[in-house]
């Protein structure tokens, strides 16, 4: 009644109702300019060739309007579904798998004790080791330590230092007896502590060197405190 | 004539549609059916009742889910596996009966268990003679592999015998090293209850606390049949030690716990995978805040290799808990089932008369990304995947505080 045709139309109000009405400029052009993209707003001119291709199209409609629908009905539905089964969040997608956490692809392993150099301040002595990354993100060791009081150390290189998946590095660590009373002189199975850092996590992880380790950290140590009697301390 | 288009482009959109839909409901309606053909088992040796039987029963579900997994996969052609699980009540004289009658069944190409090291002690040999390969997820004494002079001169025994836990002579010292060095424990009072793995573990562990610096400040030995420990936890408490060690298991851990703390020692009591058990817990009470666990294997949450089995072993729908052998109970029964695929392989796809001796034969190079990590098998039998945490109690549950690698 004022004028201004509904939103979308209602049973009745189509603009292509009857073909006559599509060739109602004067109707269409009221409802068009508020509704540039409802259907009525194509009928606006009958002399275009998209309104000649409109019109034939609404006149087959309109013979078999009932059929027509339901297979258009039917066609967006198939499309939809089709639409929203492509375009599904896929698992793969939604959660990429997490880094794995530093310690369960690091590996370090013992090579033997190496020599220190000329200068190097009394009892002190170095040890070469390898230090791996299997995979994932890269690894950052941000401290090496080993756990006995009176005994201290330092690494070449010296953390933090980060390491790529894939690639191993020759790590020197270097032990200098600070106070023979207070290390152990024959231990069973000595381990360094590492605190490593990746994406993940930030871990401290023990790895235990083995056997031979032990056996030239004993002897080390041994040589080391040998002609010490007990609580020295090495200044 | 369009309208035909019409009804041609609708009939092709549903079935594009009906296909799209097809494709999307086939991974849920694939059970995974039977791989059809030859039979294979794959026993089990556990304390299926009993006080241990939290811990057998969670090595029992967890063979199982290898069993299915490898039969929905179809991991092995022309194989369907089955599972047959006897209950050893941590008995060797049990352990051994079962061993004989896994070995008389024709079907049993490989064996996953026990739990207990004196029960594993009484069954290699049956299972030697028979070339029936065992995969134990849980023994943890060194002499199984290594022979019992293995802290001297290092000897294996059996070849059928392989284990994908770590052993003791990591175990104990990882424990003393720990205690020395992180807790700073001096003085240590250890327990053990005479059995194959208790005195086995509470030996390593001693060995390495006193070459460390620390002292021993007595020892006992338990009954394991008994609950009343309250005569040892007075001599704990005269002691003046710092930290109880128990080489045992949790039925028994449990209760002397709570008898040292009940008897005024307020130090914590510490044990191997024994004691790494919800179990623990309960029966230890809530003193135990504090008390301390060595365990094989990394926590299960750092190992993006057991996420799987922990959701599988939930939709299976287990009653019980996988435990702290879940993961290796899983990866021993994988280990078999790679060696009979190996076998099988190499036969042409079919089992060899002689299928036993060569699986075994095949388990030595058996290698796989488990979920404990990678599972692989050194001159002995043993793992070479050597890993071990230390756990506490805090707020009524074990919580990992340290972990190591044996990479030597």
């Amino acid at each position: 009644m004022s004028g201004v045709g509904p939103v979308e139309p209602g049973e009745g109000t189509h603009a292509w109702e009857t073909p006559e009405s599509v060739h109602a400029p004067a109707h269409a052009s009221v409802h068009a300019p508020a509704h540039a993209d409802a259907p009525g707003a194509l009928g606006a001119d009958a002399s275009t060739p998209a309104a000649r291709l409109l019109g034939g199209l609404v006149r087959r409609h309109a013979a078999h309007r009932r059929a027509a629908s339901a297979v258009l009905a039917t066609a967006v539905l198939l499309a939809g579904g089709g639409y929203l089964y492509a375009t599904r969040p896929h698992d793969t997608e939604q959660a990429a798998p997490a880094p794995p956490f530093p310690s369960q692809v690091v590996d370090v392993s013992y090579l033997g004790e190496v020599a220190v150099p000329p200068g190097a301040r009394p009892r002190t002595f170095a040890f070469d080791i390898v230090f791996g990354v299997e995979s994932g993100p890269p690894v950052t060791v941000t401290r090496l330590a080993q756990p006995y009081l009176g005994l201290s150390l330092t690494s070449d290189p010296r953390a933090p230092f980060r390491t790529k998946a894939g690639s191993a590095r020759k790590v020197v660590i270097t032990m200098r007896v600070t106070e023979c009373g207070k290390v152990p002189k024959n231990v069973g199975l000595p381990f360094v502590d590492v605190t490593l850092r990746n994406a993940r996590a930030i871990q401290v992880h023990s790895f235990i060197l083995g056997t031979r380790y032990a056996h030239d950290l004993s002897e080390a140590l041994q040589v080391a405190c040998s002609n010490d009697s007990g609580n020295h301390q090495n200044t | 004539m369009r309208q035909r288009s019409l009804i041609a482009i609708t009939a092709a959109l549903s079935a594009g549609a009906l296909t799209l839909t097809a494709c999307g409901s086939r991974d849920s309606d694939d059970k995974g059916s039977d791989s059809g053909g030859t039979t294979v088992t794959i026993g089990i040796d556990a304390p299926l009742t009993g006080d241990l039987s939290a811990l057998g029963l969670g090595i029992k579900n967890s063979v199982d889910l290898a069993a299915k997994t490898a039969n929905k996969q179809k991991y092995v052609d022309g194989i369907t596996f089955k599972i047959e699980a006897l209950d050893d009540q941590a008995q060797p004289s049990s352990g051994q009966q079962n061993a004989t009658k896994l070995v008389a069944d024709k079907s049993v190409l490989g064996v996953v268990g026990p739990l207990n090291s004196s029960v594993a002690e009484s069954m290699q040999k049956v299972f030697d003679d028979a070339k029936l390969v065992e995969v134990s997820p849980a023994n943890t004494n060194p002499a199984l592999t290594q022979g019992t002079d293995w802290a001297t001169s290092k000897k294996r025994v059996y070849k059928s015998y392989f284990r994908t836990a770590t052993t003791d002579a990591i175990q104990g010292p990882f424990a003393a090293q720990y205690l020395i060095n992180d807790a700073k424990k001096k003085k240590v009072f250890v327990i053990d209850d005479k059995k194959t793995y208790g005195a086995g573990l509470a030996g390593t562990f001693t060995e390495e606390f006193k070459k460390l610096g620390g002292t021993v400040a007595g020892t006992e030995h338990i009954n394991p049949d008994s609950k009343d420990f309250s005569a040892i936890a007075t001599k704990v408490k005269t002691s003046g030690a710092d930290v109880v060690y128990y080489g045992g298991e949790y039925p028994q851990a449990g209760p002397l716990s709570k008898q040292i703390k009940a008897a005024g020692a307020k130090i914590p009591v510490v044990g191997g995978d024994g004691i790494y058990s919800a179990d623990f817990i309960k029966l230890a009470g809530a003193t135990a805040a504090g008390d301390l666990a060595t365990s094989v294997g990394a926590p299960v949450e750092q190992l993006p290799s057991a996420k799987e089995f922990v959701a599988n072993y939930k939709t299976e729908g287990y009653k019980e808990a996988y435990e702290a052998y879940g993961g290796y109970s899983y990866d021993s029964a994988w280990a078999i089932i790679e060696a009979v695929k190996k076998v099988v392989d190499d036969n042409d796809g079919k089992l060899p008369d002689d299928a036993r001796a060569k699986v075994t034969a095949a388990m030595q190079n058996v290698s796989f990304d488990g979920v404990t990590g990678k599972v692989s098998f050194d001159e002995f039998g043993d793992a070479t995947n050597k890993q071990l945490t230390v756990y506490a109690v805090e707020n009524g549950a074990w919580k990992p505080v340290k972990s190591g690698t044996y990479s030597g």
